[in-house]
């Protein structure tokens, strides 16, 4: 069932917005929704649909108008008709209340009069998709429960459902159906007197019983509950229901006459029936509601729907029932029409200089093609290239170019800003802010940072160039040996120790000092007993403010390596985790920051720093690379973690924090 | 060439045709060129406030009760939305200062912009752009926050760097104008929003933990890596001290530090949301949007 729907503008205003759970969701889901796939752009497995706690969004957008619509419900069921709404309420929308979205004035829309159209609009797709949602389609569900050979006084003292209620809406009775239903199943031996249940609303029993039923039924009777009209829950005398009771009894009886399996129904008395018996009863029940909807849904349309609405929706359902076939016949025609309409190419060409042209697909595609390669010849992986050129088709598809600029600078602009997006932090990281809160107040303890990476990135000398950083803002830093494996690690720390050392004498800064334990031994033993070296003497003036540690270089997709990670990222319990990649590193970036980023589990077997895995890339060697830093790119685009700092000389002071422009300006140099 | 010499000798001959022609020619240009110029100059631009804030503190919220005079439920920005409001009755505009009490002649209410900027840290490239953008009369920044946020560390952290990152624009544009004269100054609010929430700080509680807040993150700035834009032509004049936001060298910080560069600052309290008691406390904001208009 539908939870809500929403339209609501790119800039954040809800235009029109319909919940049918009450009270009505948070609006975090839809948030989360705007964060995680419109602004930060996360791959999810299914274009157009968002899993979160247990709703499924959907939503398309019209992005000339600016607006986006949202279908909410519950990811139990599977609505398969919410596309088909989505893009009915986006034509119906589109065509008649959207504004141009550069408008001075915010949208405002006459909510009442698109209540109606939506509704209208539901209650047509709801019914027309799903067979076992036919049972009770509408608010004058009860009138089709008669046989059409039954007077129809019955249906015409209906009230007409002038504010039409959503069917979606959980009633408070099972529907007289269900109770018939019901009824039926306990035996056939033709008792016009209700029972209980069918009178009571919405007892407990009657959930009991249909819990018996076998699944099949059992699922048809949910959906019975779930969507019986209001009218049918609204007026439900004892009279009347004795009445349609009667009536379904009647009719089964006719139907016995005609069956075959009459001594076998017979038998069952007992809710406990064999799931075969009451399939078969489900089955012929199905049919015969598909019967009575579609006699019923011929009198029953266009008495609360108004007519020409009514007409419209049928239109803009037709055309979205077919929206791939049109454009591919108009791009045909376009194609072959061009010889003969030179002047509408000549035109084209001008307008490509003047500007004002509107954006086709065929217009993106060479560009965005050399774009592609252009940004490739970058050292971006082609996923990420991919990305950022669909990221930027979508964007300009049916824009139209501002004065005097080509298609090519239009292009430029709009990936510059996609690449703006893409390196920018969601938050920014100060880490010497993080270390002062960190070691000071009462509950103070050292600072842990852990660097990992592939090996002879440089790990142990950006650790070191690290630790000449915080040297410098005269913090104690301890450095731990955690490259227990490859011969000379230690050796190569000690060295760097001792040349901070002696540097920070000089400028009388920090204090540094070297942790090891030889070689052999477990890396992840080895962090956690210099984390708690580190913090025995926390309040001292003795105490360590930052603890570095370096780890053994591991091929991403050598199995054994990358599993001890984890156990070391739980032993140690890191502040912070950065890896270190290489800027001359090509397309294998992507994979590299993937995968030690799905290590970094916790004990609750879930990805660290709220489920991202890692805190940030450094990524080395800039200097030798040039402006082809598009490794930046590619290791963003495949994890969504931020790139903290830049290694671009051979230095100890030779770190830098990420400036996303300057990055932005060489890559489209 | 014969034509053309004709031509002259017509345009000199004492016909009353030539007479007439001059005659409008003369007459005419003055006027044309007067109304062609008139309308260069165009409409007078209306002043531009600026929403911005951390993500979810209630920009577009306030943009809609700006512009409408109700809120509407918002979500998450992505673009930034421009939008035209009109200071209500009650409120008097700076320009009406003289005038009296008493003074019943029609007056109209100003109308200025409300530009709000998404507040996710990947989107505030729009807010700075809009800082730096020299085309719109920039007249004031209403900086909205989430005084109930603000008692969390994180929130807190939040609030104060992009305050700061927001003032050091603001400032650099104050200290290198181009131009002798210099960039008009710009007044800032600091919106405390959600003072209906339970448990917000007041709008004193809010200046003070920013300003102790603030000095903190200018100071770890300052002592932070270099980022690897420096050395590019267009940064060539930065030094320390420019971007050192505020009073040099000082230990503290005060907002009063930033009157130097033109840019004063005011915490002021409200709520855009309707309270228990369905108010809206935004006569303040109103108040200080009608001074500086």
């Amino acid at each position: 069932m539908l939870e809500a729907f929403e339209i609501l503008t790119t800039s954040g205003i809800v235009v029109w917005r319909k919940h049918y759970a009450n009270p009505p969701l948070s609006p975090t889901l839809i948030n989360s929704l705007i964060t995680d796939v419109f602004i930060e752009e996360r791959q999810s497995h299914a274009p157009t649909t968002y899993r979160k706690d247990k709703y499924v969004l959907k939503w398309t957008t019209a992005k000339d108008a600016g607006l986006v619509f949202v279908a909410i419900y519950q990811s139990l069921v599977s609505l398969s008709w919410v596309d088909q709404l989505l893009a009915a309420v986006k034509a119906l929308y589109v065509k008649h209340y959207a504004t141009s979205n550069n408008s001075i004035k915010l949208p405002q829309l006459n909510a009442r009069e698109f209540d109606t159209a939506f509704e209208a609009l539901v209650r047509r797709l709801d019914s027309g998709s799903t067979a076992r949602r036919l049972s009770l389609p509408d608010s004058d569900g009860a009138s089709e429960l008669t046989p059409p050979s039954s007077s129809a006084s019955v249906a015409d003292d209906e009230p007409p459902p002038s504010l039409p209620v959503p069917q979606f809406k959980r009633p408070a009775a099972p529907s007289p159906r269900l109770a018939s239903a019901l009824q039926d199943d306990t035996g056939n031996d033709a008792t016009p007197v209700p029972t209980p249940d069918a009178s009571r609303p919405g007892t407990p029993s009657s959930r009991l019983v249909t819990a018996k039923l076998s699944r099949r039924a059992k699922q048809r009777a949910n959906a019975a509950f779930n969507n019986s009209g209001p009218a049918s829950s609204g007026d439900e005398s004892p009279a009347r229901a004795a009445k349609t009771a009667k009536k379904n009894v009647k009719a089964k009886r006719q139907w016995d006459a005609d069956g075959m399996a009459m001594e076998g129904d017979d038998r069952v008395l007992d809710y406990s029936a064999a799931p075969g018996d009451a399939d078969g009863e489900a089955q012929d029940l199905d049919v015969e509601d598909v019967d009575n909807a579609k006699m019923g849904s011929r009198t029953g349309k266009g008495q609360f729907v108004l007519k020409d609405l009514d007409d419209e929706l049928d239109a803009i359902l037709a055309s979205s029932k077919e929206p791939t076939s049109a454009p591919a016949q108009t791009a045909v025609d376009e194609n072959s029409g061009l010889l003969g309409t030179a002047s509408t190419k000549i035109t084209g060409l001008f307008r490509n200089f003047v500007g004002g042209k509107k954006l086709t697909k065929a217009d993106l595609q060479g560009p965005l093609q050399q774009m592609r390669q252009h940004l490739i010849g970058k050292n971006i992986a082609p996923a990420a290239a991919d990305r950022l050129c669909s990221s930027v088709e979508t964007d300009l598809l049916q824009q139209t170019t501002a004065s005097f600029t080509s298609i090519d600078a239009t292009i430029r602009t709009s990936m510059a800003k996609a690449l703006t997006r893409i390196l920018t932090p969601t938050s920014s990281l100060d880490l010497l802010r993080s270390i002062t809160s960190c070691i000071s107040g009462p509950q103070a303890r050292p600072y842990v940072i852990s660097i990992v990476g592939v090996n002879g990135v440089g790990k142990s000398t950006n650790l070191s160039k690290i630790a000449y950083f915080l040297l410098q803002n005269r913090f104690r830093v301890l450095v731990v040996a955690a490259d227990t494996f490859r011969s000379g690690a230690v050796e190569q720390l000690r060295v760097h120790v001792r040349n901070l050392t002696s540097l920070s004498k000089r400028e009388d800064v920090g204090y540094i000092e070297l942790f090891e334990q030889g070689y052999g031994k477990d890396a992840a033993t080895v962090a956690r007993d210099a984390v708690t070296f580190a913090s025995a003497n926390a309040t001292t003036e003795q105490r360590f403010d930052v603890v570095l540690i370096d780890t053994a270089g591991r091929r991403h997709n050598d199995t054994r390596l990358m599993s001890s990670l984890t156990k070391f990222s739980q032993l140690a319990n890191p502040d912070k985790v950065f890896m270190v990649g290489e800027a001359l590193v090509g397309t294998d970036s992507v994979a590299q920051a993937r995968n030690f980023a799905k290590e970094f589990v916790d004990t609750k077997g879930k990805l660290r720093n709220n489920g991202v895995g890692l805190d940030g890339f450094i990524v080395s060697k800039c200097d030798t690379v040039g402006d082809m830093v598009g490794t930046l790119v590619s290791m963003v685009h495949a994890t969504g973690i931020p790139v903290v700092f830049l290694g671009v000389g051979q230095h100890y002071g030779d770190l830098r924090g990420l400036n996303v422009a300057w990055a932005v300006d060489k890559l489209m140099k | 060439m014969a034509d053309f010499e004709e031509w002259l000798t017509w345009t000199f001959s004492p016909s009353i045709s030539a007479i007439v022609v001059t005659l409008l020619v003369s007459l005419l240009l003055p006027i044309l060129l007067h109304s062609y110029l008139y309308r260069q100059s165009g409409a007078k631009e209306l002043a531009t406030f600026v929403l911005i804030g951390p993500s979810g503190a209630g920009k577009t919220s306030l943009l809609t009760l700006f512009a409408n005079g109700a809120t509407t439920t918002t979500h998450t920005s992505q673009v930034p939305q421009t939008a035209q409001c009109q200071l209500p009755l009650t409120t008097r505009a700076s320009e009406d200062r003289y005038r009296s009490e008493n003074d019943d002649s029609a007056r109209t209410q100003p109308q200025f912009h409300v530009l709000d900027t998404p507040g996710h840290g990947k989107l505030r490239h729009h807010a700075l752009s809009a800082l730096t953008d020299t085309t719109k009369p920039l007249k004031g920044i209403v900086y909205v926050v989430d005084s109930a946020e603000l008692s969390s560390t994180a929130g807190l952290t939040e609030a104060a760097e992009y305050l700061h990152e927001i003032l050091l624009v603001l400032q650099k544009r104050h200290t290198q104008g181009k131009t002798a004269k210099g960039p008009q100054g710009v007044a800032v609010l600091i919106a405390a929003n959600k003072q209906d929430v339970f448990t917000s700080l007041p709008a004193g509680i809010v200046k003070t933990k920013l300003e102790e807040e603030m000095a903190k993150v200018r100071l770890t700035k300052s002592k932070g890596l270099l980022d690897s834009g420096v050395g590019s032509e267009d940064d060539a004049g930065a030094d320390e001290e420019s971007n050192w936001l505020g009073e040099y060298g000082a230990r503290t910080f005060t907002f009063a530090q930033m009157e130097e560069h033109g840019i004063e600052v005011s915490v002021v309290g409200g709520n855009v949301l309707p309270d228990e008691t369905g108010k809206t406390v935004t006569d303040d904001w109103w108040a200080w949007v009608g001074d500086n208009l």
